[in-house]
């Protein structure tokens, strides 16, 4: 019979790490990789050699990154692959580390994301497929193109989706491993430079360098090895999905960020109104709106009044991108669905510092990808 | 109009006249109508190849959205630019560059035709078009 997530073995992220997002330098991605797991290990009072699967997510380094990096920790021979699956790998290396030890093949795994820009190939342009506008529809005109339907649609201006960029470089400012790490007000937001539509460069996430490692294992693990339980956060879901066809012009990104959290959902037995943080996909601006109204935070139309009203602000009832997010944290593709766990468990272990969200308990993380794909993880603190 | 081609030779004749038509498929198993056209297989249905049929789809259909573009990497285009999101009257949602270079007097719901545009010239010195969307009756 099939299982879920949480009818298997139970799942704990145990330790978490980062190498700080940042713009492209002359650091190997050897060394950003290892500062990350190093500091995870460390968070998890644990040896490397006490890992025993491990899955990188990367999407720009190159072919075979995995051992070249992790070698230096000591050369265990342990399984190791690789995991592409667009902005969504990072998330989906930490769902195989999971689907490890929840399987009961491993009773600890790692899951890196590391990335460096560089040159790289994109498969969907090798399918031969050419459509009428090519390279002139990049991903941040297609979010502008959502951003004007959902502007029409809804009466919303460009300010109000613009106050998504305050509130998140807001946290970001307060996170020391983001990429963009200053405050901005509205008006620096909006007065560009303009890139597509409505949005400014501030509306658009840096893609930059980094890392981030997330450990997890298995109770017999933690009572085997000695891991401290009272900070150990438990993986409730674990959901990934394809796009399917939606008739029309129907906004596929909230429609599989629809299905995908409602499934995730209903395998944590939670609603939306448990949740007290979301890391999601806010590349753009105007993503926030859409996937906090398909998360069933608020109704369709209705997020823009709820961020004015500080409903997603860290203090508030779900505390939206308290790291920052895409748009200030950053997105170095590889490690940004990884990164998004660490920060949810700091924040629900209420080792967040100055951004911690109060009385966390729940937690969501959300990826989107080219493809599309998706990929939802729920993560919760038992007190 | 001698010895034009077409940017996009696989998806519009460079010969039409005003509405040029665009090259779509469809599945004879299924009804599914697509763009661009492939023959891979039916992503609605599955279907092998061999049940895929080319079909021509009325250059006509509806602005869904819109968004001009002042950043380009390519030198294919002067920026600005703008495209559209248009529904076609026969269905599939499509993308395209618009003839008007900024959004001004476009409106989510305008109707919307498709028009073929020059395009410079081939290495032979041929005359290019390329299939641009305009407001319907607005001309070029």
């Amino acid at each position: 019979m099939k299982k879920n997530l949480r009818d298997m073995r139970p799942v704990y992220v145990v330790g978490v790490g980062l190498h700080r997002y940042q713009r492209l330098s002359e650091t190997p991605y050897v060394t950003l990789g290892l500062t990350a797991v190093r500091q995870a290990l460390a968070d998890a009072a644990l040896e490397w050699r006490a890992v025993e699967s491990a899955y990188t997510g990367t999407v720009l380094i190159g072919m075979a990154a995995s051992r070249p990096m992790l070698r230096h920790l000591g050369a265990t021979g342990i399984p190791m692959a690789q995991v592409e699956n667009a902005s969504a790998s990072g998330s989906t290396a930490f769902r195989q580390a999971c689907i490890d030890v929840a399987s009961g093949l491993t009773d600890v795994s790692i899951a890196v994301g590391v990335d460096k820009p560089g040159p790289f190939a994109m498969a969907p342009g090798k399918a031969r497929m050419r459509d009428l506008v090519g390279s002139r529809l990049v991903p941040f005109t297609h979010f502008a193109l959502l951003a004007q339907e959902y502007m029409t649609r809804n009466s919303v201006s460009a300010d109000q989706i613009g106050m998504v960029a305050v509130k998140n470089h807001r946290n970001g400012a307060n996170n020391p491993y983001a990429q963009r790490q200053k405050a901005k007000t509205l008006e620096e937001v909006m007065a560009g430079p303009a890139i597509s539509g409505s949005l400014t460069r501030l509306q658009c996430c840096p893609i930059g360098e980094g890392a981030a490692a997330v450990i997890v294992a298995s109770d017999d693990a933690i009572a085997g090895l000695g891991i401290d339980r009272k900070r150990a956060v438990r993986v409730i879901a674990s959901v990934a999905k394809t796009e399917q066809i939606y008739r029309g012009a129907k906004n596929f990104d909230a429609e599989l960020t629809r299905e995908t959290v409602e499934q995730a959902y209903r395998e944590a037995g939670v609603g939306p109104g448990d949740l007290n943080l979301i890391e999601l996909h806010d590349a753009f601006t105007i993503e926030e709106l859409l996937y906090v109204e398909a998360m069933g935070l608020c109704a369709p139309g209705m997020a823009a009044g709820a961020i004015a009203a500080g409903e997603f602000d860290i203090g508030g009832r779900c505390a939206v991108s308290a790291s920052g997010g895409l748009l200030a944290m950053g997105h170095p593709i590889g490690p940004t669905g990884a990164g998004q766990i660490a920060e949810i468990t700091r924040q629900l272990r209420g080792e967040a510092g100055i951004r911690q969200q109060p009385n966390a308990k729940t937690g969501l993380a959300h990826m989107v990808g080219v493809g599309a794909v998706c990929v939802v993880h729920i993560l919760r603190k038992d007190a | 109009m001698p010895n034009r081609t077409a940017v996009h030779s696989e998806l519009y004749s460079p010969d039409s006249n005003d509405n040029p038509p665009l090259n779509g498929g469809k599945c004879r198993a299924c009804g599914y109508v697509f763009f661009p056209p492939q023959r891979y297989g039916c992503e609605s249905c599955g279907a092998p190849p061999e049940k895929l049929e080319a079909v021509q789809l009325a250059g006509r259909g509806t602005l869904h959205s819109y968004a001009t573009v002042h950043l380009h990497m390519g030198n294919d285009i002067e920026t600005p630019f703008t495209i559209g999101l248009i529904v076609l009257d026969d269905g599939p949602a499509i993308s395209a560059t618009l003839t008007s270079r900024t959004d001004e007097g476009l409106a989510i719901g305008d109707r919307m035709q498709s028009v073929l545009v020059a395009a410079g010239t081939d290495q032979a010195g041929g005359e290019m078009v390329e299939l641009r969307f305009s407001k319907a009756g607005a001309g070029k």
